[in-house]
């Protein structure tokens, strides 16, 4: 298929664009137009397609113009809450995760220390309340845990970090909803 | 970049929505599926910031950026996987809600449409009814202008030669008709004294 423009192509679709063709045509182009099969189809299909939209333009059922404006409004005002929140998630992500990073850093240091503080405590329960001898503070905690090798003093960090991460969590997950 | 008002959102809505609607029911073939996307292609205009071309062509360029939307709606639908294809449709779906000069048109193009790919009616609606130029449709359609003109040849050839072929059929077909009721009238009027 070879694509060889007809010089008087321009003027067909000019004539059909108005309206005018055929019966506000010269005949000479008429002539040309039956005679020239690139004009004859671009006049056949441009006439289809006119009435086509012509008729198909009339019978459209249209939605209210105040209805998509609403529509639109509604999508934009979403769209900037999501913009806004992105931001704003990104920054309790980041707090979040220097909480944790402080949170391990103080159970680290505190697992350290946590031995030395009971000893000092025993060490001071002896030499301030040597009456109170006798007193054993690891009767207090249940027996499992104390054959288990876990201290109470890096326990209660850790139960005190779960509970406030969860609440944490579910703050988020409350204000995600 | 700009965004309209309502006031003159309502003006651009009716002056462009019935020519929007009737490309995309023709090209998809399937008028409920135009009423959708002819909807969201107006809210997501709405969305989106007036194209820079607005300030110098005004009008014109706000309503090639529109059926730019549109084409792009289409052609997402096309992608879409679904069960049945938008070229499967039976042509009766969109020929049973329209009147009889619309049917009458239909009878015409709607066949020889059907037989075309999306992409090339597409481009002859643009072009053909729309009366928009190689540019403007290279910007509707995201093709690039100088294929265009070798696509649209091609696809006119062919439509064209099947509106010929439809149109001979008709003919053939009227020709029968008229010689049949030529042929059941005739011993009546000789019978008659």
């Amino acid at each position: 298929m070879t694509l060889r423009p007809c010089p008087h192509e321009k003027e067909v679709v000019a004539l059909l664009a108005r309206g005018h063709y055929p019966q506000a045509c010269p005949a000479e182009l008429r002539t040309h137009v039956s005679a020239c099969r690139s004009c004859a189809d671009l006049a056949l299909v441009t006439r289809a397609f006119q009435t086509a939209r012509t008729e198909s333009a009339a019978a459209a059922h249209l939605a209210s113009p105040g209805l998509l404006w609403w529509r639109a409004q509604l999508r934009r005002r979403n769209a900037a809450v999501e913009r806004i929140g992105k931001p704003i998630l990104g920054a309790q992500i980041f707090a979040l995760s220097v909480s944790l990073l402080f949170a391990a850093v103080f159970l680290a240091t505190q697992a350290t220390h946590g031995l030395r503080w009971l000893s000092w405590l025993q060490q001071l329960q002896k030499t301030q309340f040597p009456q109170a001898s006798s007193l054993h503070l690891e009767a207090l905690w249940p027996s499992t845990l104390i054959h288990s090798g876990w201290s109470p003093m890096v326990l209660i960090p850790i139960l005190a970090t779960l509970a406030l991460l969860s609440g944490v969590v579910i703050y988020l997950a409350s204000e995600k909803q | 970049m700009d965004t309209m008002d309502s006031d003159a959102f309502a003006g651009f809505y009716q002056r462009s929505a019935r020519p929007l609607w009737a490309y995309l029911a023709r090209v998809s073939g399937d008028p409920a599926l135009a009423d959708d996307l002819m909807q969201e292609s107006y809210v997501r205009y709405l969305c989106a910031a007036l194209p820079a071309s607005y300030a110098t062509e005004g009008e014109v360029a706000a309503r090639r950026y529109l059926f730019r939307i549109a084409t792009n709606l289409l052609r997402d639908h096309w992608r879409r996987p679904r069960p049945t294809s938008i070229d499967d449709l039976p042509e009766e779906l969109f020929a049973a809600t329209s009147n009889s000069a619309q049917a009458d048109s239909q009878a015409i193009l709607g066949p020889a449409l059907a037989q075309m790919r999306p992409r090339d009616r597409q481009l002859l609606w643009l072009a053909h009814a729309e009366g928009y130029s190689h540019r403007e449709i290279a910007d509707v359609t995201g093709l690039a202008s100088a294929s265009i003109r070798l696509l649209l040849f091609r696809a006119r050839r062919k439509i064209a030669r099947l509106l010929q072929n439809q149109n001979q059929t008709q003919l053939r077909l009227q020709t029968q008709q008229a010689a049949l009721e030529n042929t059941t009238s005739a011993p009546t009027q000789r019978s008659q004294p």
